[in-house]
């Protein structure tokens, strides 16, 4: 049963996952472009480190942008027929649910997979200067962790209906607008930092955005 | 006897315009089953609460000797679901469909399935989304009956679709009907074509269920009588007066039901006299029953 439904999303999102895969690969290769040269200084190693922390924000973005879209094809042939295929099918709901968030897990595998070779390759083609080193299993290991939460999050939110997503979207946009009209109102109400410290640092449960993505590091 | 499907008191809302209210229905084990009404009376949102698709507010719903929604994996393991509308995966080829769907169904026929892609002739490596709505129609009655199931629902199987892709659905229908013992539940407002192949109907509109008896039953019982010097109030009648209608002159077109040969002494005893008794079919009946169950005759409440 398992595999004809990852048969099902593979099908549905192949189209997605090789230029996913090709951008895990290239992300680490690409941050460090600028460390071929083996006479670097003290001061040319931080400002291989700046480069390096610069292409750092593309990790989770990507993560997120990878784990969003293979969400939304895990569910949309699904929403498409009403869930009625789904639902009539001799499998108990949550059983169902969880082979599809499974499924998804095996292919975000690949990206991660391609993120950990792409940094292999370019920890061992990059000359780093003594002092710093790489570590590519490890924002190999944080890219694959941050995957699997961006994924169970919107995974959640597309299995839910389009008044579910609505209610989401609402409680965001209800949250900015607040924001907005205190402050406009010279009213000091630190919501939008408040929330941010709550999921972003921890114990929240978006801590693995947040803080450095190195590849390389002292 | 007992019932592949027994639904007793049931309740459910969508909305503030549609209601199903006291929903009592109960389809003998092999029976051949329409289940008739206009478009909107809340056939396709019983066929739903019945598999579990949908949450009745009240009351109790058994398929198969299980119980909705508690048994429902048990339930659809040993039922065969052709929807209203087309709900495979498009992206899909035949072939992928039929390996999907067959993963999950023990009883799983591959031989037969086989044997019907090629009598319907469907092309496997061909994508859902590229199939003509004929073709659809084939294949969603292929998936059900593959799985060989001992209770069948369709919610019209044939609706939108040609006349001989119609004839092959339910040849294909009747055949497997004709090897195992299986309940075939069909919602449909074709009314002609219930006619010719079930052998209970079951009629029900803006969400209540106006009658369910033997369709030889409800063929037979439902007549057309023409009824000279006809008593203004009918009284004590033994069938049932669904309409009156005024003709020229002293007679009367009276739409009945429950109508037996002996029961023309009726006429005799209120001074009036039956001229004729005009068969209806089913289409008819249907038709004059639902008018009364909307608005019934004054002269028949009398």
């Amino acid at each position: 049963m398992f595999h004809m439904i990852l048969f099902t999303q593979w099908k549905w999102s192949r189209l997605i996952l090789l230029p996913a895969v090709l951008a895990a690969f290239a992300l680490p290769l690409l941050s460090v472009q600028g460390a071929g040269d083996p006479n670097r200084t003290a001061w040319e190693a931080r400002s291989l480190l700046y480069a390096v922390q610069s292409w750092g924000v593309g990790y989770p973005v990507l993560a997120t942008a990878i784990a969003l879209a293979i969400a939304m094809t895990a569910w949309g042939a699904d929403h498409r027929g009403r869930h009625v295929y789904a639902l009539s099918l001799p499998v108990p709901r949550w059983h169902y649910a969880l082979q599809r968030f499974g499924a998804g897990v095996v292919l975000l595998a690949l990206p991660a997979f391609a993120l950990w070779l792409g940094a292999l390759v370019a920890a061992a083609t990059a000359t780093i200067p003594p002092g710093l080193h790489a570590y590519p299993g490890a924002i190999a290991v944080r890219f694959a962790l941050a995957l699997g939460v961006a994924y169970a999050v919107f995974f959640a939110i597309t299995a839910g209906t389009t008044r579910t997503a609505g209610y989401v979207l609402a409680i965001i946009a209800g949250i900015i607008v607040v924001q907005v009209l205190t402050a406009s109102a010279g009213i000091e109400l630190r919501l939008i930092p408040f929330m941010g410290d709550r999921l972003f640092l921890w114990p929240g449960p978006l801590e693995i955005f947040s803080g450095r993505w190195m590849l390389i590091d002292v | 006897m007992s019932h592949a499907i027994d639904i007793r008191d049931l309740q459910y809302r969508a909305g503030k315009s549609f209601e199903i209210r006291d929903l009592a229905l109960r389809v003998p084990t092999g029976s051949l089953y329409g289940f008739l009404g206009p478009n909107g009376s809340g056939k396709t949102t019983t066929v739903r609460l019945m598999l579990g698709l949908l949450r009745p507010l009240r009351g109790s719903i058994t398929v198969l000797g299980a119980e909705v929604p508690r048994d429902i994996p048990r339930i659809l393991a040993r039922t065969g679901y052709v929807p209203e509308q087309p709900h495979l995966y498009t992206t899909l080829t035949v072939d992928e469909a039929l390996l999907f769907h067959s993963v999950f169904y023990p009883t799983w026929d591959w031989t037969w399935a086989k044997e019907l892609v090629g009598q319907f002739g469907l092309d496997r490596g061909r994508r859902l989304g590229q199939l003509s709505k004929g073709e659809m129609g084939k294949l969603e009655m292929l998936l059900a009956l593959a799985q060989r199931p001992e209770l069948l629902v369709l919610d019209e199987p044939t609706d939108g679709l040609d006349p001989v892709v119609r004839r092959d659905v339910l040849a294909a229908l009747l055949d497997y009907v004709s090897q195992q013992n299986a309940t075939v539940f069909i919602s449909s407002h074709l009314v002609h074509e219930l006619e010719r192949i079930c052998d209970w109907v079951g009629v029900m509109d803006r969400g209540r269920l106006v009658a369910e008896l033997p369709m030889q039953s409800f063929k037979n019982g439902i007549k057309r009588l023409r009824v000279a010097n006809a008593p203004a109030l009918p009284g004590d009648t033994p069938f049932v007066v669904l309409a009156r209608e005024a003709n020229n002159g002293a007679s009367e077109t009276w739409t009945v039901r429950g109508w037996q040969a002996p029961m023309s002494q009726y006429f005799d005893g209120v001074g009036a006299s039956l001229r004729e008794v005009i068969d209806l079919d089913l289409e008819e009946g249907f038709v004059e029953l639902l008018r009364t169950f909307r608005e019934p005759p004054p002269s028949a409440r009398a």
